[in-house]
């Protein structure tokens, strides 16, 4: 139990990096090209194999996008299906034995979200230019304290909503497992099974969530 | 256990990686199936309504070519029933006729075959009478007086009397 929490660190040009976060990243980039590789490989117009799972998850998303973000949304569409792809990739990482998830390390998460909110406010200045900073001073002025509030909450919110979730799931994944005996495993399964769910929902949340957040700022 | 550092910024560089990839490896081709895909079903549907629509297009054609194509089978079967009618009783008549030419050919053989019997039984009468002259007057005549004889017998007979023979 030691061990929950505990990162090996490298440093390279000054910095300090998460190795084990790093890897585990590249390993949730790799099977995200190979999937989508597998998926792509042989495209038919009736789809088969992973070609389906591909088209579900873009058309589903498309659909989505077209509702929150208007005819602008398209431009997002690639970014949004990579961020879904990626972020419900790392979270199911962590469900197999001797791996973990990199978006149970905050820098992940609050890279991600940070990033989110910087495509945000510099799609809405493209788009809407004036209008959009002036947007944070309504419906008064004094609003902008509130609206600047609201503004530093998104990435707070989406970074720790998704990290303290898949943390949690990770690190009770294997409480259970010191704590029930292993002729016992009903308890992990459980879990288990629960945290495939938590991990498909949060990257739904988190993708729904910033298609929200972009699409009001680009929205016409 | 929670530390920021410059993981986060290799974190995004990562994605955007990522995100660029999946952008030129998947993204784009599966959209564009997608199009292809809505485009080929749209123009199914198309074609299909094009299709229903030439289809009932010539359904109403044959419709009306069959109502036609009855019409005039059924004139044709009148025609044909005026037609026989016509010929069956020209040739009714003309049966008659033949009937009557007939009947009459026979009238005419008869009378044709009465008069020869009746000229049959005139010689056969002559004949006979000879005989029985002969045999009654037991005289044997000339020739020359016999036919006198004769001559005067059957002047002397009296036509009404072969009417009656009739």
């Amino acid at each position: 139990m030691e061990h929950i929490g505990v990162r090996e660190t490298v440093q390279f040009m000054g910095l300090t990096f998460n190795w084990g976060t790093l890897c585990m990243t590249w390993l949730a980039m790799a099977v995200v090209i190979v999937i989508s590789c597998l998926a792509v490989r042989s495209l038919k117009v009736i789809p088969k194999g992973w070609q389906n799972f591909i088209e579900i998850v873009v058309v589903w998303l498309q659909g989505q996008m077209e509702n929150m973000m208007g005819k602008r949304g398209k431009l997002f569409a690639p970014f949004i299906v990579s961020l879904f792809l990626f972020l419900l990739t790392c979270n199911l990482l962590g469900l197999i034995p001797f791996l973990e998830s990199p978006t149970n390390d905050l820098n992940t998460t609050l890279g991600m979200a940070l990033m989110v909110v910087c495509i945000v406010h510099i799609s809405g200045l493209y788009f809407k230019g004036g209008h959009y900073i002036a947007h944070f001073f309504q419906p008064f002025a004094p609003f902008v304290v509130i609206n600047m509030i609201e503004e530093i909450a998104k990435p707070i919110t989406l970074a720790f909503r998704l990290f303290g979730n898949i943390l949690a799931g990770e690190i009770l994944i294997i409480v259970l497992l010191h704590l029930v005996p292993i002729w016992m495993p009903i308890p992990s399964v459980l879990w288990l099974a629960f945290s495939i769910f938590i991990s498909c929902v949060h990257a739904v949340i988190f993708t729904m969530l910033s298609m929200a957040y972009i699409g009001n700022a680009v929205k016409e | 256990m929670i530390e920021i550092n410059a993981t986060m910024v290799a974190q995004v560089l990562n994605f955007l990686i990522l995100a660029a990839i999946l952008r030129a490896l998947a993204y784009k081709p599966v959209a564009r199936m997608l199009q292809q895909r809505s485009d080929k079903i749209r123009e199914t549907i198309d074609k299909a309504d094009a299709d229903k629509k030439a289809a009932e297009e010539t359904l109403r054609q044959y419709k009306s070519q069959l109502a036609d194509a009855q019409r005039r089978a059924q004139e044709i079967v009148d025609k044909a029933e005026l037609t026989a009618r016509q010929e069956r009783e020209v040739l009714v008549a003309e049966t008659k006729k033949e009937i009557d030419r007939m009947k009459q050919n026979a009238q005419a053989e008869i009378e044709n075959e009465r008069n020869r019997a009746f000229e049959q039984m005139k010689a056969e009468i002559v004949s006979l009478s000879l005989a029985a002259a002969e045999k009654i007057v037991e005289k044997n005549l000339t020739s020359k007086e016999n036919d006198k004889l004769v001559g005067d017998f059957i002047s002397g007979l009296d036509k009404d009397m072969f009417d009656e023979a009739k």
